[in-house]
């Protein structure tokens, strides 16, 4: 993977580097469809890059798994119309990071048969440093801490409730987006949505 | 759905996107370079487009010529067969496509080749 510090984008939507408090607007930003398959990817890595490090419990790993999606989409859909796209990249990010979980837990059990000790590639908590832009330390100091807690409450479901849940709730995909995503029916993603929320309630009870 | 479902959906998600409009610059310019290197290669794609219909030409091509070359061939086998026939000495001329003057002076021909064969071993 290139390192490549970039000059600033304009394809970036404004959100994404203004650091804004979350409103509406912000919430319609992610839902608008896209201009140019440039401006989609824009819009939807960032979120794609947190989507599969709260998954693999990785950063590289995460933007290994998001470089690929982004290939992927690229080279196979490009021609699609753009209210599609959506559902395809994130279909085809949640198999990579399936892949990509799997490959480790492949890697992990041949290290175990070789006594090799523990897996170097092992998970890592999520962390998100909010931005000293508040006027209340104590908030970002809460906001961080909140963050990490849904991260591992999140981390510890099921993964197709995992899924569904990341999909539906955290990615804002209706149902049959999400159900294209996933590759199952509208009842089973409800079906698993439920199950995860159920799951939360009971790890978050004192969770704000 | 409870409440308390829709609180926890409504901050996990206000988190998560939070999260994700503040990820370190490091990390954004990486993702960054990962997507116009995604976005470049489809040029290679084009490029690849633009040299298969060539390709493809120039097997037919090849193929043209392979097949056009043995009709063409059929016509001029009786000429090499006739030179190849001339080419060897201990055969006589044939008939049909020899010329006539050769036959007029087939003697004198006959004559020089001995008289060849029997010099050159003095050479």
């Amino acid at each position: 993977m290139e390192h490549e510090d970039a000059e600033p984008d304009k394809a970036e939507p404004e959100a994404m580097n203004a650091g804004i408090a979350l409103d509406s607007t912000l919430l319609d930003v992610v839902r608008e469809v896209p201009r140019s398959m440039d401006a989609f990817l824009a819009q939807v890595e960032r979120r794609a890059w947190r989507m599969a490090e709260l998954n693999l419990g990785n950063r590289e790993d995460a933007l290994d798994a998001v470089q690929d999606a982004m290939m992927r989409l690229v080279q196979h859909y490009s021609g699609k119309p753009a209210e599609e796209w959506t559902p395809l990249f994130w279909g085809i990010l949640r198999r990579r990071i399936v892949d990509l979980q799997r490959r480790r837990k492949v890697r992990s059990i041949v290290v175990g048969w070789l006594g090799g000790g523990k897996d170097d590639d092992g998970d890592e908590l999520p962390a998100w440093e909010p931005a000293d832009e508040g006027p209340d330390p104590s908030a970002k100091l809460q906001d961080a801490q909140a963050y990490n807690d849904i991260a591992t409450a999140v981390r510890t479901l099921p993964r197709r409730q995992r899924e569904a849940f990341m999909l539906r709730v955290l990615e804002g995909l209706d149902v049959a987006e999400t159900a294209a995503a996933m590759g199952c029916s509208d009842g089973s993603v409800k079906t698993h949505l439920s199950r995860a929320m159920h799951a939360l309630r009971d790890q978050l009870e004192a969770w704000r | 759905m409870s409440q308390r479902d829709e609180d926890i959906k409504r901050r996990a998600r206000e988190l998560y996107l939070r999260a994700s409009s503040e990820v370190d610059p490091a990390t954004a310019g990486r993702l960054r370079a990962a997507r116009r290197n995604a976005l470049d290669k489809p040029q290679a794609h084009a490029t690849r487009r633009m040299l298969l219909p060539a390709g493809a030409f120039a097997v037919v091509a090849l193929a043209s010529l392979m097949l056009w070359q043995p009709l063409t061939g059929s016509s001029s086998a009786p000429t090499k067969a006739v030179q190849s026939v001339e080419a060897d000495s201990d055969l006589p001329p044939d008939a049909d496509s020899a010329d006539p003057a050769l036959y007029q002076n087939l003697d004198f021909y006959g004559w020089l080749a001995t008289d060849q064969r029997a010099a050159s071993p003095t050479r």
